[in-house]
């Protein structure tokens, strides 16, 4: 072995995603040490969360991942509901599954896009991505105002009913989406190019996977069939049939392959959700006032893995203690085991498999 | 090595079909300065007030997360009827959450269709009068209440 060289990748980094450092010690080509550096996003969210009323903290949530918001929002205030006793109407439960589904399916085409172009593919798949993300980011803003922070849900409810030609939107992406991922197939999964890129780079076997507790598509690709969706049914997911994909060898393909086959997955749910909205008022209103005593966990699937809400209250309007556990920072624990032995344009390659976002790392 | 050779082209091809399928497509973007889209009925946009509905209840201030609204009044001589000495928007602190415009028992305090929120000077943007007609005038296109 030479001398080891220290190369500083990031924060500043077109393919770290987000302001992520990593200290990488290389010998020649080959990835010997690898350290993230984390920090440069925080917002100190957690301790935000002790200062603002359970409503007020809502829109928070939404910077957390911000690919998908909703998905954030529904885990918390799941959290507030199990907190204080809420009751949630059968609409809002309804609505609230369709929405983070959908949320669920858009945020594994930004994480395809990006992987693509992480391997050198550039543009391409990630603006076809884009481009059918963009009609779910429509229909979200028609319906909750908002394309990135959508701030959707509420306490014991949602903020608004979906306008008309919602059912019939959702429909029609479903359609248009599952001729889409037979596009993607053909453009990337079985293009020779993409797997000589990342077939067999960064596996992570399953034993490794347990001890970082890594969670969601990353360690479903490991082979384990681990999905709270299936395991613990929050909201209305014990009323939808659906498959957990698994992976075969943990390696990068496998993760980008269980995304995609998600996708289909969450296009399932929604299909068999939109036809069976009952009738109701799903609306919460954003000035009901909520206090009380005790503590709760929740964990929700969200795209990226386990997002956790634990909430301490003591009886004023706001909780005592907000710990939040998010995905992406125990997923990326894994990173400096898989890096190990590895080019650096394959470190890139396991950096972009593992889907991270910054927002939820730092909080 | 032949084989390798000839599913790798195989593959290109495959690729190119595609990207071919999709260049014939009617472009999904807009010539954006020029054209623009125009934005949905719930949109959050900046934060807009029509001060005469507004019954100072005080509520878009308590709910805001971010205390990005600063109301002040003052009590009239017949010590009944209330009217605005300030009302003052830091664009800068917000979070376009929306919520200001849920709670207000009256539809005074709303979040209007402006999306394109850059200001000429800081301390403008900071100090967003909401009592001023002409508060969003200064973009092109921005509209007021």
């Amino acid at each position: 072995m030479g001398e080891l060289l220290t190369v500083n990748m990031g924060p500043q980094h077109p393919s770290t995603h987000g302001v992520l450092y990593l200290e990488l010690k290389m010998d020649g080509e080959i990835v010997v040490d690898c350290k993230p550096h984390l920090g440069y996003l925080h917002r100190s969210i957690e301790k935000i969360a002790e200062n603002r009323t359970y409503t007020q903290f809502i829109p928070f949530t939404d910077r957390l991942d911000y690919l998908a918001s909703m998905n954030n929002n529904l885990g918390y205030c799941l959290a507030v509901e199990k907190l204080l006793n809420i009751a949630v109407p059968d609409r809002a439960q309804y609505l609230r599954v369709i929405i983070a589904e959908l949320n669920r399916a858009v945020s594994h085409l930004v994480a395809i896009g990006t992987f693509a172009q992480d391997l050198g593919a550039y543009a391409t798949p990630l603006f076809y991505a884009f481009r059918d993300r963009e009609k779910i980011v429509d229909l979200f803003d028609s319906i909750c105002g908002g394309r990135l922070t959508y701030n959707y849900m509420r306490i014991g409810g949602v903020s608004a009913d979906i306008p008309a030609r919602t059912e019939q939107i959702i429909k029609d992406f479903i359609a248009y989406e599952r001729k889409q991922l037979i596009e993607y197939n053909e453009l990337l999964t079985y293009n020779v190019i993409f797997l000589a890129r990342s077939k067999n780079i960064g596996i992570l076997s399953k034993e490794v996977a347990r001890s970082y507790s890594v969670t969601g598509p990353m360690l479903r690709a490991s082979g384990i069939k681990w999905d709270i969706r299936k395991e613990e049914p929050y909201s209305m997911y014990d009323k939808f049939d659906f498959d957990v994909p698994v992976g075969a060898n943990g390696d990068s393909w496998d993760r980008f392959k269980v995304r995609l086959d998600e996708i289909s997955q969450s296009l399932r749910i929604v299909e068999q959700a939109i036809g069976g909205i009952p009738e109701g008022n799903p609306v919460s209103k954003v000035n009901r006032v909520f206090r009380g005593t005790g503590e709760a966990y929740v964990r929700t699937e969200n795209p990226r893995g386990e997002l956790g809400f634990y909430l301490v209250a003591e009886g004023g309007f706001n909780p005592t203690r907000c710990k939040i556990r998010s995905p992406s920072f125990s997923n990326l624990g894994a990173l400096s085991e898989l890096v190990k032995g590895l080019n650096i344009s394959d470190a890139v390659c396991v950096l972009g498999s593992m889907d991270i976002v910054m927002g939820e790392i730092d909080r | 090595m032949m084989i390798r050779l000839f599913t790798g082209f195989y593959s290109i091809l495959k690729g190119f079909k595609v990207t071919f399928k999709n260049m014939l497509k009617k472009p999904v973007t807009l010539n954006y300065p020029i054209v623009k889209k125009p934005m949905t009925d719930r949109f959050r946009g900046m934060v807009d007030l029509v001060p005469e509905k507004c019954v100072i209840c005080y509520q878009c201030i308590k709910i805001c997360p971010t205390a990005a609204l600063e109301l002040e009044h003052k009590v009239l001589e017949d010590n009944k009827t209330k009217t605005i000495t300030k009302f003052v928007f830091n664009g800068e602190l917000c979070c376009f959450c929306g919520f200001c415009g849920e709670i207000c028992p009256t539809d005074a305090i709303f979040l209007n269709k402006m999306y394109e929120v850059s200001y000429f000077a800081h301390k403008d943007l900071l100090t967003i009068d909401l009592m001023r007609k002409d508060k969003y005038k200064h973009v092109d296109g921005g509209e007021s209440s």
